[in-house]
C-alpha cells in the first residue's frame, strides 16, 4: 500500500499537469480576487478589522474553558443539550443515538467541515439513515461521491457541463448549460428533502458565549431550512469556535464574508439558541450542540501553534496559495486543503503520516498576508517541519543527504571540488541529451522543466575575473 | 447532560484548563476605526438595498404602505399568502383587496407552497442594507420559505450599523426572548457553479422592504 505522502506526490503531479483543471481553478480564484479587492474597499481600515478579529479570537481561545461553560449553561437553561466529544467516534456515536432515538430516516445537512473531518455521513448511512447535503456545492460533490474540493466552494473544480451531466445521470434531469436552470433543478430536488427529513445537521461558524447561541452563515438559505423544518437540530462544531459576545459579530460577520467570497456580508447570518419555545410558531423540538475536540485541546496546549485555533475557515489562505492553485483541493487527500490544512492536518491526524503536507509549500507567506485573524501560517509550516525532523520520522535517505551536505558545506575545498563535479556532471548529461531521463540525477526537477546549461566556471571564479579581487 | 453520560466533558475541560493557564502570544496591530460611520441611514439603506438586490419602497403613511404591498402581491402568481399575526399587519392587510387566501402565523407555520410571506422585523441595518428578524416575526420558516418575502418596517426601526443593531438586540432582549434570530441581506443566492451569481437558491428570490416614514 502506498503511503499518504506517495499518493499526495502522485496526485499533485497529475493535477499540476492537467491544464483544464488548472484553467477552472484559475478562473474561480480570479473571480474571487476581484470580489475580495472590491470588498475590502468597503472597510475604512481592513487592517483594523483583522486586528479586531484577532483580538476576539485571542480572547475566546485563551479563555476557552470560561466561554464554553458559559455557552453550555445558557444552552441548557433554554432546554438544549450540549455534548462534548473527545474525538470523531464519540461525536458520531452520540449523533447516531440521537437519530435512532428520534426515529430518524432522513437527515438534511448544511455545510459543516467538522462533519467531513469526523466522517459523519458515512456513520449515519451505516445505521440506515439517508443523508442529503443541501449546500449546492456539497450536493454536487456528494452526488459524485467526492469530498469537498474547497472549504468554501466545494464544487470549485467543476464546470456547468460537468454539473449538467451529473444531474442528468443521478437525478434524471434534462441536459442544460444554463446555470439558473441547474440551480432550479437542485432546488426542486432538495426542497422535497427539507420537508421529509426528521433531522437537520448544521455546523457553526461561531459559538456565542454570552447569548448561548450558535451562528451559521449561508447564502442559499439551505442552512436556514435545515435548522427550521426538521424535528431535530444538531449543531456540530469544534470547541475552538467560541467567541465571548454577540456584538463581536458586528466585525466577524463582515470580515468573514469579505475574506471568504468578497461579499460585504453573507446573505443569511442565522443565530440559534435552542428548540422551538412556547409561543413560537415553528422550529425543531430538540436542539443538540456537539462540541468536538479531536486534537484541538492538544493544539491549545502548544503555545507556539495555539493561534491556529483562531481560524474562522474563510478559505482566504487556500485561495492565495500557489500550491493550491496548481494541485487543487483533492490532491491533499485531507479534509482541510491549502495552507491551513497543511498546518492543521498533520496535527489532527498525527504528524508522522501527514508531515509531507507541511513540506509541500514554497513558504512564500501569501497565506499569512491574507489571513483575516493574523495566523502566521508559514511560520507554523516551518515549525511542523522542525518538529518532524526532531521526531526523526523523515526518511533515512534524507537524513544521510543532509549529513553529506553539511560535510561538503563546512569546508571551502570540498565546496569547490563538489561544485566543479556537479557542474561538470550536469554539462556531460546535458551534452549527451540525457536531461530529464532516468540517468539524470536531477530528474525530479528536470523531468517537467528545462534547466539552464551549467557554466564551465564557478561564480567565485567569474567574480574574480571580473573584479580582480579574491 | 449528566456527567456520567458524557465522561469526556471533564477530560476535555481538564486539558483546556491546564493549557490556558498560560496565555498565547498576541499580535499587536492598528486598532483604528473599522467602518466609516453611517451619516444618513435612510440614504445608505436604500443604496445598500440596490447593491444587494433588495426591493426597497419608502412610503409616507399606512395607506401608501398598503398600496405598495398590494402592488407586490399583484405581481405574484395565484396562491396563498402567509402573514405574521400582528395588529400592525392585520390593519395593513385589511386594506388590501387581493382576494387570495391568507394564512396567519397564529394558525401555524406557512404552507410550503406559499407564494409570499409578509412579516415585521426587529430592525433594519443601514450599513449593510439588512433586515433583522427573529422567531417572533411569524416563526423561522416565515422569512425563508416563499419565493417572495415582504417586510414592513417603520423608520424608527432603522439603525445605522451592525454595532447599533446588536446594541438593540441586547437592549430589547431579542436574543434571549427568541430561539432564532437572522440577519437577512438581500435575497437567496448561490455562486457555487463557476462563480456565477444566481438568485433564488433555497430562500426567497425576492426580498421586498416597505419602509414607512410616517
Amino acid at each position: 500500500m502506498s503511503t499518504a505522502a506517495e499518493v499526495f506526490e502522485q496526485k499533485a503531479a497529475e493535477k499540476s499537469a492537467d491544464l483544464v483543471h488548472r484553467g477552472i481553478v484559475r478562473w474561480n480564484i480570479d473571480q474571487y480576487d476581484i470580489g475580495v479587492g472590491k470588498g475590502k474597499t468597503r472597510f475604512a481600515d481592513w487592517e483594523a478589522a483583522r486586528q479586531r478579529c484577532h483580538d476576539i479570537k485571542w480572547e475566546g481561545v485563551n479563555h476557552l474553558d470560561k466561554y464554553l461553560l458559559k455557552f453550555e449553561q445558557k444552552v441548557k437553561e433554554n432546554g438544549g443539550h450540549v455534548f462534548w466529544a473527545e474525538n470523531g467516534e464519540e461525536a458520531r456515536r452520540y449523533i447516531c443515538e440521537v437519530a435512532k432515538r428520534g426515529g430518524v430516516k432522513k437527515v438534511v445537512k448544511s455545510k459543516s467541515m467538522v462533519s467531513e473531518e469526523i466522517h459523519l455521513a458515512q456513520a449515519l448511512e451505516k445505521i440506515g439513515v439517508e443523508v442529503v447535503e443541501t449546500d449546492l456545492g456539497e450536493f454536487i460533490v456528494q452526488l459524485r461521491n467526492e469530498p469537498p474540493y474547497h472549504i468554501v466552494t466545494p464544487a470549485m473544480h467543476l464546470n456547468r457541463k460537468q454539473v449538467s451531466d451529473l444531474f442528468k445521470e443521478k437525478l434524471g434531469s434534462e441536459e442544460t448549460l444554463d446555470p439558473p436552470e441547474l440551480v432550479a433543478i437542485a432546488r426542486r430536488w432538495l426542497r422535497k428533502s427539507f420537508f421529509s427529513a426528521e433531522m437537520g445537521i448544521s455546523g457553526a461558524n461561531f459559538i456565542i458565549a454570552d447569548a448561548g447561541m450558535v451562528t451559521i452563515t449561508t447564502n442559499e438559505g439551505n442552512g436556514r431550512l435545515s435548522t427550521s423544518v426538521p424535528r431535530i437540530h444538531v449543531a456540530l462544531t469544534g470547541i475552538e469556535k467560541v467567541i465571548p459576545r454577540l456584538q463581536d459579530l458586528a466585525t466577524l460577520w463582515p470580515t468573514l464574508a469579505t475574506a471568504g467570497t468578497g461579499q460585504p456580508i453573507t446573505c443569511y447570518n442565522t443565530l440559534m439558541g435552542g428548540a422551538r419555545r412556547p409561543g413560537e410558531v415553528d422550529g425543531p423540538e430538540e436542539f443538540h450542540v456537539v462540541l468536538v475536540d479531536n486534537g484541538r485541546s492538544e493544539l491549545l496546549a502548544d503555545l507556539e501553534q495555539r493561534e491556529v485555533l483562531y481560524c474562522i475557515r474563510c478559505g482566504a489562505c487556500i485561495n492565495a496559495c500557489p500550491v493550491f492553485r496548481n494541485i487543487g483541493g483533492h490532491a491533499y487527500g485531507v479534509t482541510y486543503p491549502g495552507p491551513i490544512g497543511a498546518v492543521l492536518e498533520p496535527r489532527l491526524l498525527g504528524l508522522p503520516e501527514y508531515q509531507h503536507l507541511s513540506f509541500a509549500s514554497s513558504l512564500c507567506g501569501a497565506c499569512t498576508d491574507v489571513c483575516p485573524v493574523h495566523i502566521e501560517l508559514h511560520h507554523h509550516l516551518l515549525q511542523n517541519r522542525r518538529n518532524a525532523i526532531r521526531a526523526g520520522t523523515h526518511p533515512a535517505r534524507e537524513r544521510l543527504g543532509m549529513k553529506v551536505w553539511r560535510w561538503i558545506m563546512s569546508s571551502a575545498r570540498r565546496f569547490r571540488f563538489f561544485g566543479w563535479l556537479g557542474r561538470t556532471a550536469m554539462r556531460v548529461i546535458h551534452g549527451l541529451g540525457l536531461e530529464g531521463t532516468a540517468l539524470d540525477p536531477m530528474r525530479p526537477w528536470t523531468k517537467a522543466r528545462a534547466a539552464p546549461v551549467m557554466p564551465r566556471e564557478s561564480f567565485r571564479a567569474m567574480w574574480r575575473q571580473q573584479n580582480g579581487v579574491r | 447532560m449528566a456527567s456520567a453520560e458524557n465522561p469526556s466533558r471533564e477530560r476535555i475541560l481538564g486539558r483546556i484548563r491546564a493549557a490556558v493557564a498560560s496565555k498565547g502570544s498576541h499580535h499587536d496591530g492598528p486598532v483604528g476605526q473599522i467602518f466609516t460611520p453611517v451619516t444618513d441611514p435612510l440614504e445608505r439603506f436604500q443604496k445598500e438595498c440596490v447593491a444587494n438586490i433588495t426591493e426597497c419602497t419608502v412610503t409616507a403613511n399606512t395607506a401608501a404602505s398598503a398600496a405598495a404591498i398590494a402592488g407586490v402581491l399583484a405581481s405574484l402568481p395565484a396562491g396563498e399568502i402567509f402573514v405574521q399575526d400582528a395588529p400592525q399587519l392585520r390593519a395593513l392587510v385589511s386594506g388590501i383587496k387581493d382576494g387570495r387566501p391568507l394564512r396567519w402565523s397564529s394558525e401555524g407555520p406557512p404552507n410550503e407552497a406559499s407564494q409570499a410571506t409578509i412579516t415585521l422585523c426587529e430592525a433594519l441595518v443601514a450599513q449593510t442594507g439588512s433586515v433583522l428578524v427573529s422567531a417572533a416575526n411569524g416563526g423561522r420558516q416565515a422569512t425563508v420559505i416563499a419565493p417572495a418575502h415582504i417586510v414592513f418596517a417603520k423608520l424608527d426601526q432603522l439603525v445605522p450599523d451592525l454595532e447599533a443593531a446588536f446594541a438593540r438586540v441586547y437592549e430589547r432582549g431579542i436574543a434571549s426572548k427568541n430561539s432564532y434570530v437572522c440577519l437577512i441581506t438581500g435575497s437567496s443566492r448561490t455562486a457555487d457553479i463557476e462563480k456565477i451569481l444566481i438568485m433564488g437558491a433555497h430562500g426567497p428570490r425576492r426580498l421586498i422592504v416597505v419602509l414607512q416614514t410616517g
